[in-house]
This record gives structure tokens, C-alpha cells and sequence, in this order.
């Protein structure tokens, strides 16, 4: 599935981070990269330090040593502007975040037009297509609250791609469904696979993984533990580790 | 999906719920009976009380004059200081609580004579103006401390979501946090305007006419205290309701977005 060999520089090229919650150490001297067009499932327990490591990818957290490279650009240097380069970085979160106070269709044309200058009626046009795309265009014009959870995280992608971003981070985006919602998230996720998008999904769903992933990565206590493709890991994995961890919850 | 978080109510009247039906509620017999009251006082027992209600009519005006400028005044300094109070920088955080702390810590009418007396020896101000700054700068402190909870009761998803599309931290704040704030504050908010209101009864003490003063002119020219004082007192009372109403009209417009 994965072709291995691209001589391409990484998109994302995250070195040797560490980063720490008081005493607890989040993240142990993590290495990791991706390509460009590059699908990673990131798996792991519970305060494995998952989360974190995506999230320092778009700095929502601040590593405390190590270097984050993400295309081309050191997001910790001072000369970044890290509010440039989030543009690149579309985020979905656990819990969604839309903006309560905006229409559907506002929470995916607000961005675009106060970062990117777009007209309103461009980035309408945009916002309805993306709609379309994740399935809800009729609900375009309503508020956030009057969706089901399966859709205000639909939404919540929609939103995302407005803003053309290069990479796609996902963090946990099917945790908080109920189960029968689950599916209709993850058909937009993997549609977006499908087009090519360069994605970081930290998750749950297994069969998500199998069936997409170029690579998976297995963290626990902070650490990056074992990575490979789907075939290996689901069924050779190496580390006593990684066979408990499935074994949990498979 | 962000919770909304309830502020607790402070000082000030009532804001009448949505659910009270008609005119049997609270307020419902409140405003009748105080505007029912003031009637039958103009029109049947005029022989005093009509004197009276054209003698303080001059005051009300002052009385919304100070309310309105010093609203206005206390919500913009509410508003920086609230900002201050959250700012991550720590010499505005200080500064900002350290107002908050100081302002508080001193009663109102303490203020009005500090800045209209102690001051005054400095500074030429008008008895209007010390009024209206001494109410602003008080009301500002408490307005900043109702704005910062307003703001911290916003999810933090939504600071993070908007950070997250490249929003800077000021983008966030004006187009993200501070619009679903305002639903949160409205009614905190709304106590403060009245409780500011009530309030101003106190720069009666100074040299300003308001209703109250307007009304001890009346009385001790005339020594009709109990009617002078019952007319005072409905009239701020009808002020009031109508000021309560207007905050829940208002706070019901805001919360369109909501899920019920």
C-alpha cells in the first residue's frame, strides 16, 4: 500500500521532542515524519502521549525540547509565523469546537475570508461545496447546536478544508460519537484519504486504521514504541507492548 | 459541545424569568402596582404629588444622564480590564487585578467624596463630571471582574479551534470569545447597569441634581417627606423594572444559537 521509497523531504519531520505536564512526562524524546500525501494513525492507551504529540504539531502545545519542522518551517523559531503556518494545518478536535454563535456555513467561511481576504461570496461558494462534500448542505444555515454530534464534526472537517490545508490532524474525532455516528465521520475521513490528503489521525477505530493508514504508529508512556505498516503491526507486531495493547482491544 | 456556564447573579433586581407568564409574576405586580400607584397619586391626590412629580422631573433626567454616561464609561473600562484580567501578559494581569482589588476595596460613596473632594483641590471638576467619573471607575471594576468570568466560561475548544485555523490571539478574542461572551455576561451585566442606577442616588450627596436630591429639595422646603419620598421611591422602582425588562428582552435576543 505505502511506497516507501520517496526520496521526498518530509512535510512533517518532528525530532527528539520532549515535552512534560509537571511531573508527568508527556512526551520522551519522540521522533517521527511524514511525507507528503502520507496517512499516519497514531494508537495508543490513554495518557500515552497520542494527543500531545499531534497537537504540538500545530503548537496548541509548546514542546520543551526537540525540534518540529513542518513544511520547511521550524515552528518553534522566533521568525516563524505560526499563524501562517496553522493555515496549512487543519485541525478536528474530540469535541468538535464549532463556534456556537455562527451558522454552519459562517464556521466554514470565516476563516477563509478574515485570514485568506477571500470575498464572501467566493468563500460561500467554497463553504456550500465542502457542505456537499461532507453531506450536509442543507444544514447550512443553521446553528451548530440543532445538529447531531455526527454532523457538527462533519461540520467540524468542512471547516478544516476551507482553509485548503496541506496536512489534516485529527484528534480522536470519533470519541465522542455515539456509535452509530461513527461511521458516517469516518466515510468523510476516508474519502479524504482517498484524494491524496497528508493526514495524522490520533484514534480509536482500528478497522479505520487498517484500511487507511500508510503507517502506524503505537506510543505509550511518551514514547513511540513501534511503527509500521497496518499488515505488520496488526499482525506481527514485535513488542510485548504493542500484543497487550491489542490484544485489550481488539 | 461548550457549555454554557451560569454566573452567578449578584446585587441588583430581579431579571424576570422567561417561563413567568403574563402579568402574574413579580414583576408583572410590581410595575403594575407602582405605575397604578403614581397614577392615582397624579390624578386623584394631585394636590401635592402633581408639585412633586413636576419638581423632580429635571432630576430624573439628570439621574439618566449619569446613569447612561457612566454605563457607557464603566463598560469600556470593564471591558480593558476584563481583557487585562485574562491577559497571559503579567504586568497588564497585575495592573488590571491590582485595580480591580484596589477599587473594590473602597465603598462607593467613599469614591464619589474622594474624587469629587479630595481631588477637587487639585482639580477643577465639574460636580457632574466627578459624578460620573467616580461611578465609572467603581462600576468599571466590578464590570471587568463580571467580563473576565464571561470570558473564562468559554470553552476552551473554541480558543483552540479558532487558533488552530491561524486566528491570532486578538482575532480570537474579537471574532470568537468575546461575541459567545456577551450571552454568558448579558445578565450579570444587567445587574450591574441597575444595581449602577440605584447607585446614583448616592451623587445626590454631591452638588448634583438628580431625582434624589431634586426630591430633598422638595421636602424641606415643604416638609411633605412622606409624600416626596413615596414618589421618589416609585419612581426609581418603575426605572428599575423597566430596566430589568429591557436587559431580559435583550438577553432573550442573544440566545438565539442556543439549544433549549
Amino acid at each position: 500500500m505505502s511506497a516507501t521509497s520517496a526520496p521526498t523531504p518530509p512535510i512533517v519531520d518532528i525530532r527528539h521532542v520532549s515535552k512534560s505536564f509537571g511531573a508527568l512526562k508527556a512526551l520522551n524524546n519522540v521522533s517521527m515524519s511524514m511525507s507528503l500525501g502520507e496517512k499516519v494513525v497514531i494508537i495508543g492507551p490513554s495518557g500515552s502521549g497520542k494527543s500531545t504529540l499531534l497537537r504540538s504539531i500545530n503548537k496548541l502545545e509548546t514542546v520543551d525540547s526537540g525540534t518540529i519542522i513542518v513544511d520547511g518551517y521550524d515552528i518553534n523559531a522566533p521568525t516563524t509565523d505560526i499563524n501562517r503556518l496553522r493555515m496549512e494545518l487543519g485541525m478536528v478536535f474530540q469535541s468538535f469546537n464549532l463556534f456556537p454563535h455562527k451558522t454552519v456555513l459562517e464556521n466554514l467561511t470565516l476563516a477563509p475570508i478574515k485570514l485568506k481576504g477571500m470575498s464572501k461570496a467566493e468563500a460561500d461558494d467554497i463553504g456550500i461545496k465542502l457542505l456537499d462534500k461532507v453531506g450536509i448542505r442543507e444544514k447550512a444555515h443553521v446553528y451548530p447546536s440543532k445538529l447531531s454530534g455526527g454532523q457538527q464534526q462533519r461540520v467540524a472537517i468542512a471547516r478544516a478544508l476551507a482553509m485548503s490545508p496541506k496536512i489534516m490532524l485529527f484528534d480522536e474525532p470519533t470519541s465522542a460519537l455515539d456509535p452509530e455516528m461513527i461511521g458516517e465521520v469516518l466515510d468523510v475521513m476516508v474519502t479524504l484519504a482517498k484524494e491524496g490528503m497528508t493526514m495524522a489521525v490520533v484514534t480509536h477505530e482500528m478497522g479505520f486504521a487498517r484500511e487507511v493508514a500508510d503507517r502506524v504508529v503505537f506510543m505509550d508512556h511518551g514514547g513511540i514504541i513501534e511503527e509500521g505498516t497496518p499488515e505488520h503491526f496488526f499482525q506481527n507486531p514485535e513488542h510485548e507492548r504493542t500484543k497487550l495493547f491489542l490484544s485489550q482491544i481488539l | 459541545m461548550s457549555e454554557t456556564r451560569i454566573i452567578d447573579v449578584g446585587e441588583g433586581a430581579a431579571i424576570p424569568s422567561k417561563n413567568d407568564w403574563g402579568l402574574f409574576n413579580a414583576w408583572g405586580i410590581s410595575i403594575t402596582g407602582a405605575v397604578g400607584v403614581i397614577l392615582y397619586l397624579y390624578l386623584f391626590e394631585s394636590t401635592p404629588y402633581k408639585r412633586i412629580a413636576h419638581y423632580v422631573a429635571d432630576g430624573i433626567i439628570i439621574t439618566f444622564e449619569v446613569t447612561f454616561m457612566s454605563i457607557i464609561c464603566a463598560c469600556c473600562i470593564g471591558l480593558v480590564v476584563g481583557l487585562g484580567r485574562v491577559s497571559k501578559n503579567k504586568a497588564i494581569n497585575l495592573v488590571a487585578s491590582t485595580y480591580v482589588e484596589v477599587i473594590r476595596g473602597i465603598p462607593l460613596l467613599v469614591q464619589l467624596f474622594y474624587i469629587y473632594y479630595a481631588l477637587g483641590r487639585f482639580l477643577n471638576v465639574h460636580d457632574l463630571t466627578a459624578a460620573v467619573i467616580a461611578m465609572s471607575v467603581c462600576y468599571g471594576a466590578y464590570m471587568g471582574e463580571v467580563f473576565r468570568a464571561g470570558i473564562t466560561a468559554i470553552d476552551k475548544g473554541q480558543t483552540e479551534a479558532a487558533r488552530s485555523l491561524g486566528f491570532n490571539t486578538k482575532q480570537t478574542m474579537f471574532l470568537v470569545i468575546l461575541p459567545q461572551a456577551w450571552r454568558t455576561i448579558l445578565p450579570p451585566v444587567g445587574n450591574e447597569f441597575i444595581a449602577l442606577l440605584k447607585d446614583t442616588s448616592l451623587v445626590s450627596i454631591l452638588a448634583v441634581s438628580d431625582l434624589l436630591r431634586r426630591g430633598r429639595e422638595f421636602s424641606s422646603e415643604t416638609f411633605l417627606y412622606f409624600e416626596t419620598y413615596t414618589m421618589v421611591a416609585l419612581i426609581y422602582l418603575v426605572i428599575t423594572l423597566l430596566l430589568s425588562k429591557g436587559v431580559s428582552i435583550m438577553e432573550a435576543r442573544l440566545s438565539h444559537y442556543v439549544r433549549h
